[in-house]
């Protein structure tokens, strides 16, 4: 098999007011893995749509071993042997594996033996280790990528594009994706890998293309490229990093958490006995494996869910509190998902600057909306927070998600907060704001607030944290100093020691 | 989306509304019912110079095969015998008491007279309007002066329901075998109440013992006279009690109540017009009888009172007596008891049974 | 905002009701070319010039089915699906009339405490939605049409045991003369009257603009529609908006046939106009839950109906018809709306590219 080459030739894809690909050159040589990276926005999503038949392109042209193709729906694509593995899983949880890979591919091998002897040869033949009946909610993260992966080989793909499959696995399960990719490699698939982790991009590309603005700016050998170089490439200048200061950490609690427990009610446990406690002017990393209690974790302490044992800000007890008086006390919130949590998109921004301080100065007094006050604070905070809009009226909606961020960086740094509670602050924002809202982090605990943060980003936490807490299946299951430890020894203790590194 | 669901309702509604008309595939003898589409030019082409009529149907309009159609048969017989011309107007489900009060003026000002109200829901509006329009004869059936001062220039036509209900109900109890029979009413309004007092008198005048039950499909919403689907609904409730006939007072509402008669292979008893002419044929043979409420005879007089220069005012009640009420005979299916019923009849009219107004308990 | 900016928002406001409009028109039309009836006639019926009375009319339909409206709209707002308007206003229409017949208060007094009583109903009725949602998770859709049925069938038993009679039917006692109002000619002589409680609907217009824009509740009750997660994570307790919302829909709701009752109607029986309810939630559609937008929503709801009513006597065409081109105006103003927003959604995004060019 070495037909399975990809040509793309001054491919434009026009938006109304933005021109999100622009005379885009990509030579994706047959079963290879090709790196497509560039910071969020650079046009790495369109193409990737545009390659899977989603859009079709204004101008250039799309060709598969040097025939041209044009795609006008992903059924075209997929007929092409073009497959995709979406960044966010498209699995029914309460089905089979067997199940989902089969749910509308039923032409293929029908939906009986066929099927699964199929799923089991290709299971067999990439080392995936799935069982067809197995349900997929039993599956962890780096299993349910597999299924995904068998499902766009079920459907035959000669052609895999992978939308940043390492976002959401530890180190580890990186490790065992990529001898899953290797293998897919050599068996003559090509890979087009999505990424902007450049250490994972070294590890497993034999080519890589760089974007920035639409572009495609240039192409780099992994074997003799280095990291800062595809960096500055990307972002078309220096690269900050995060970098600890000198200690602020005080005495004082601020936030202390006493045999915290939080069950379901099919009575598991979410969070168990968690104890932990932040300083005034110390910042407390939470690394850990999505889904193992941080999302719960934070919750119970905003409020937002109910969990047993004692939490105390300053010395007071919150139980009583809703997550209003909880937030009037000084808890200022990053939320991790701020399209769903942070943000009311179709309002305007000096509307979205009210949000979790409504009760507050400026937004509003004695029960009444201050709409001269709050605009002129929401002012305040696009000018010293760097928010690029046209307005304070603008919605948040068309803002872009780097932009996003620093509003809700700069409104919960408003109002004298004295905990901050920062769940992946820079998830998905680019290289320039990123620096930004670690600053701000930093300024936040010179000032003296008490910070947790969480984040999926071990060099960030690293590079932030005075302190780090990882948690597993809702437990806290070891303490670590940054000052001392390595993305793999987190990535261990993340995954309760099994795959060791 | 599922908030345009009701919009999308009344959308699919009015369009069936419009094209909905005669659809009865049946060939009928009733020149009402399944002519209704072509009748529609009744008015249009009517060119005699004799009264000219306004008749303000009730929700449903032409094409009810009940009370409005009986009212539209009296139209076509004013316009055949007395060279009368006509305007119709129909009232909307939920429309406001100005807009039947614009319907009554609108008629008024076309320079129509006599106008007539289909149904008691005009009372207050032509009681409204009359005043207004002294020269201009109205007529409500069904109707009343819902307050004190009396409209000099208003025929409120009333019926004795309960008569003719009384001898459909003797029907019913010389015919049930199983000694069980069932009322289905529209509305639970004493209008409909006067129906199953009626019924029930005079099935227990044949049978003291006779086991009856009674539906009622709406309390007080109006729209129980235009629900087959609640009418078949109570129908089939009362055959699976163990009823082998039931009589409805519905509306709109019977064909339901034939359906579910047809379905369980049992009777019915119609009402308002002879509704053995204007169903379908599997039906036909479900019909016992029909309670005749003669709304065409109340119609035609209240226009030849106008055409003879004597208008009729104030309350006039079409009883047995008068012809106003009675029991219908197509199909043949109660011939062998017409001598018991036409006694009763006489009997009523002579004043030895008093049927009531209100049902006995 | 600069005046060039002002004339292009304002003109995509205009816009998508102008679309709608044509678009309903266009559809009406095909619908009478099937029907056999004169397009000719039809529209010019329509859009006849109304009469004093038919402005009499216009007005004071539109003034209940703004209420109607109003009350669905504060639902909506949080995506609470209020179907329950029609009961809410049926229960508390009959109560309040009920309550005013007695005649406990002199003079407008009792109209004062019906008012209340009115609001207090529908809002009890809205509210009993509003807590099964909350405490056992039942949808609002669900338990507001039943309760729907269940209003229905409490006021007709309650009339037709405890009414009096009224011809064939039965009614609440008239309410005292002195509790009445006159209204205003306002359309010439022997046009009618304007009723005095069309008051009622501009004040509770003003009022639910006025809490939804201005107040710290109404920003609440707003976030919580755009985005619940996010409500919640404001602080917002939820559970008690959706109660508290549900309460002031059914009190809104309570109002609707009150200008009815105090001018004119006197009583609850036969003549009480139905269907106000849903009406009221097409028209929140169509004004887009904005009280302005409702406004006019309303009048040309009402105008539509007043105009239909003679359509059969002159034009031999079924009012029935009008209902097709309210649906349609409805589905076309959906529609027409999420194509300006997209156009206006582009505008802002080329805006938005020319901020950061520039920064």
């Amino acid at each position: 098999m070495s037909g399975n080459g990809i040509e793309v030739r001054g491919v434009t894809k026009r938006f109304p007011g933005v021109v999100a690909n622009a005379d885009v050159n990509i030579t994706i040589r047959p079963a290879t893995v090709h790196a497509l990276i560039g910071e969020n926005g650079a046009g790495k999503s369109t193409l990737m749509k545009i390659l899977y038949g989603v859009q079709r392109p204004d101008e250039g042209t799309i060709s598969i071993d040097g025939k041209p193709v044009s795609f006008s729906s992903p059924t075209d694509a997929i007929r092409a042997g073009i497959g995709m593995v979406f960044q966010h899983f498209m699995l029914a949880d309460n089905l089979t594996v067997l199940e989902n890979v089969v749910l509308g591919a039923e032409r293929l091998y029908g939906i009986g033996d066929r099927a699964r002897e199929e799923i089991e040869r290709i299971s067999d033949t990439y080392g995936f280790a799935l069982e067809p009946d197995t349900l997929v909610e039993e599956l962890g993260v780096g299993e349910r990528q597999r299924v995904e992966i068998l499902k766009v080989l079920y459907r035959g793909a000669q052609i895999i594009i992978l939308d940043e499959p390492t976002a959401v696995l530890v180190p580890q399960e990186v490790d065992s994706l990529f001898a899953n990719l290797r293998e897919l490699r050599s068996s003559g698939h090509t890979l087009l890998f999505i990424s902007h982790k450049l250490d994972e991009v070294l590890a497993i590309a034999d080519d890589i293309t760089v974007m920035r603005r639409g572009r495609t700016v240039g192409e780099a050998d992994p074997a003799t490229t280095t990291k800062r170089a595809l960096a500055e490439l990307m972002v078309g200048s220096e690269l900050p990093s995060p970098q600890t200061e000198e200690s602020t950490v005080t005495d004082t609690v601020l936030l202390s958490l006493v045999d915290v427990n939080l069950v379901d009610l099919r009575g598991r446990h979410l969070l168990r006995d968690i104890n932990v406690s932040i300083h005034r002017g110390e910042i407390l990393g939470i690394a850990g494996v999505e889904g193992n209690g941080q999302a719960e974790l934070v919750e119970s302490i905003m409020g937002m869910r109910k969990a047993t044992g004692s939490i105390t800000l300053a010395g007071q007890s919150l139980a009583e509190w809703g997550t209003r008086e909880r937030r009037e006390a000084g808890i200022g919130f990053i939320p991790e998902d701020r399209h769903r949590h942070g943000l009311l998109l179709d309002a305007p921004l000096w509307e979205n600057r009210m949000l979790g301080h409504q009760t507050r100065a400026p937004s509003s007094r004695n029960g009444l909306i201050d709409q001269g006050a709050t605009k002129a604070d929401t002012e305040r905070i696009v000018r010293d927070y760097d928010v690029r809009t046209p307005s304070v009226g603008t919605r948040a909606r068309a803002l872009s998600g780097g932009n996003q961020q620093k509003l809700i960086v700069g409104r919960e740094m408003s109002g004298d907060p004295i905990l901050l509670i920062a769940s992946h602050p820079t998830r998905g924002v680019d290289v320039g704001a990123q620096a930004a809202i670690w600053d701000h982090i930093k300024r936040a605990r010179r000032e003296g607030l008490a910070v947790l943060l969480i984040s999926a980003d071990l060099d960030e936490l690293i590079g932030l944290s005075d302190r780090i807490d990882v948690i597993l299946r809702g437990e806290l299951v070891g303490e670590f100093d940054p000052q001392d430890v390595t993305p793999q020894q987190l990535g261990t203790a993340m995954t309760g020691g099994r795959e060791s590194a | 989306m599922r908030r345009l669901s009701k919009i999308a309702a009344v959308v699919a509604v009015a369009a069936l509304a419009l094209v909905g008309c005669g659809r009865n595939d049946e060939p009928s003898t009733a020149p009402d019912a399944s002519e209704s589409t072509s009748t529609g030019d009744l008015c249009a082409d009517s060119t005699g110079d004799g009264p000219k009529v306004g008749l303000a149907y009730d929700v449903g309009g032409r094409g009810d095969q009940s009370f409005n159609d009986s009212a539209f048969a009296g139209l076509e017989k004013a316009v055949g015998d007395l060279g009368a011309t006509c305007v119709e107007g129909e009232a909307t489900e939920g429309e406001a008491e100005s807009a039947r009060e614009g319907r009554l003026r609108e008629m008024a000002d076309a320079g129509l007279n006599p106008i007539i109200g289909v149904g008691f829901a005009y009372s207050t509006s032509v009681n409204v309007v009359a005043p207004e329009y002294p020269e201009v004869s109205f007529a409500v059936i069904d109707g009343f002066d819902p307050d004190a001062e009396a409209n000099p220039n208003v025929a409120y036509l009333g019926f004795a329901e309960q008569e003719g209900s009384f001898l459909v109900g003797a029907a019913a109890a010389l015919k049930s075998e199983a000694d069980h029979i069932g009322f289905v009413g529209g509305v639970n309004i004493d209008l409909i109440k006067k129906f199953q007092a009626g019924f029930e008198a005079g099935a227990r005048e044949i049978n003291p013992d006779i086991v009856i039950d009674v539906q009622y499909i709406e309390e007080t919403d109006l729209a129980g006279f235009a629900d087959p689907a609640g009418g078949k609904e109570a129908a089939t409730a009362l055959f699976d009690k163990g009823a082998d006939i039931v009589y409805h007072a519905a509306g709109a509402s019977g064909s339901g109540v034939f359906e579910a008669a047809t379905e369980a292979d049992k009777w019915a008893i119609g009402v308002d017009s002879d509704q053995y002419l204007s169903a379908p044929a599997d039906q036909q043979a479900h019909i016992l009888t029909s309670m005749l409420k003669r709304v065409d005879v109340a119609t035609f007089n209240m226009v030849k009172s106008v055409a003879d220069g004597s208008p009729l005012v104030s309350y006039t009640t079409y009883n047995l007596a008068a012809e106003g009420v009675g029991y219908s005979t197509s199909g043949g299916y109660i011939d062998d008891i017409a001598a018991d019923l036409d006694a009763l009849a006489e009997r009523i009219k002579s004043g030895e049974i008093e049927v009531p107004t209100v049902p006995a308990s | 905002m600069n005046p060039a900016v002002l004339v292009r928002k304002l003109g995509l406001a205009l816009l998508a009701p102008l679309i709608a409009v044509v678009a309903a028109m266009i559809v009406t039309s095909g619908v009478l070319v099937v029907a056999g009836a004169s397009i000719g006639d039809f529209w010019s019926v329509i859009f006849s010039a109304p009469s004093g009375r038919n402005w009499t009319n216009i007005v004071n339909q539109s003034s209940m089915i703004f209420l109607a409206a109003l009350a669905a709209s504060i639902g909506f707002r949080m995506n609470l699906f209020n179907i329950g308007i029609e009961g809410q206003y049926t229960l508390a229409s009959y109560t309040a009339a009920l309550v005013a017949g007695l005649a406990l208060f002199p003079g407008k007094l009792n109209v004062l405490a019906a008012l209340l009583i009115a609001m207090g109903v529908g809002g009890v009725w809205a509210g009993i939605a509003g807590i099964l949602k909350v405490t056992r998770g039942v949808s609002e859709v669900i338990s507001t049409i039943m309760l729907n049925a269940i209003a229905g069938g409490i006021v007709g038993y309650l009339i037709s045991n405890y009414g009096e009679q009224f011809g064939q039917g039965r009614r609440t006692t008239p309410i005292p003369e002195g509790s009445s109002f006159d209204g205003w000619a306002l359309f010439g002589d022997n046009s009618g009257e304007v009723w005095s409680l069309v008051l009622l609907a501009v004040l509770a217009g003003v009022g639910v603009s006025f809490l939804i824009n201005r107040t710290r509740f109404g920003f609440d009750l707003r976030a919580t529609g755009l985005n619940e997660d996010a409500a919640v994570a404001s602080g917002v307790n939820v559970k008690k908006m959706v109660v508290v919302s549900m309460l002031l829909s059914g009190g809104i709701a309570g109002l609707i046939w009150m200008p009815a009752l105090f001018n004119g109607a006197d009583y609850y029986g036969p003549p009480f106009q139905r269907l106000l309810g849903f009406t009221g939630i097409a028209v929140a559609l169509l004004g887009r839950n904005r009280p302005i937008g409702i406004f006019f929503g309303a009048v040309l709801f009402a105008w539509l109906s007043e105009q239909a009513n003679p359509l059969s006597l002159i034009a031999d065409i079924s009012p029935s018809v009008v209902q097709i081109t309210q649906g349609v105006v409805v589905l076309t103003v959906v529609i027409a709306y999420e194509v300006v927003r997209r156009w206006s959604a582009s505008a802002e995004q080329r805006s938005l590219r020319n901020a950061e060019a520039s920064t």
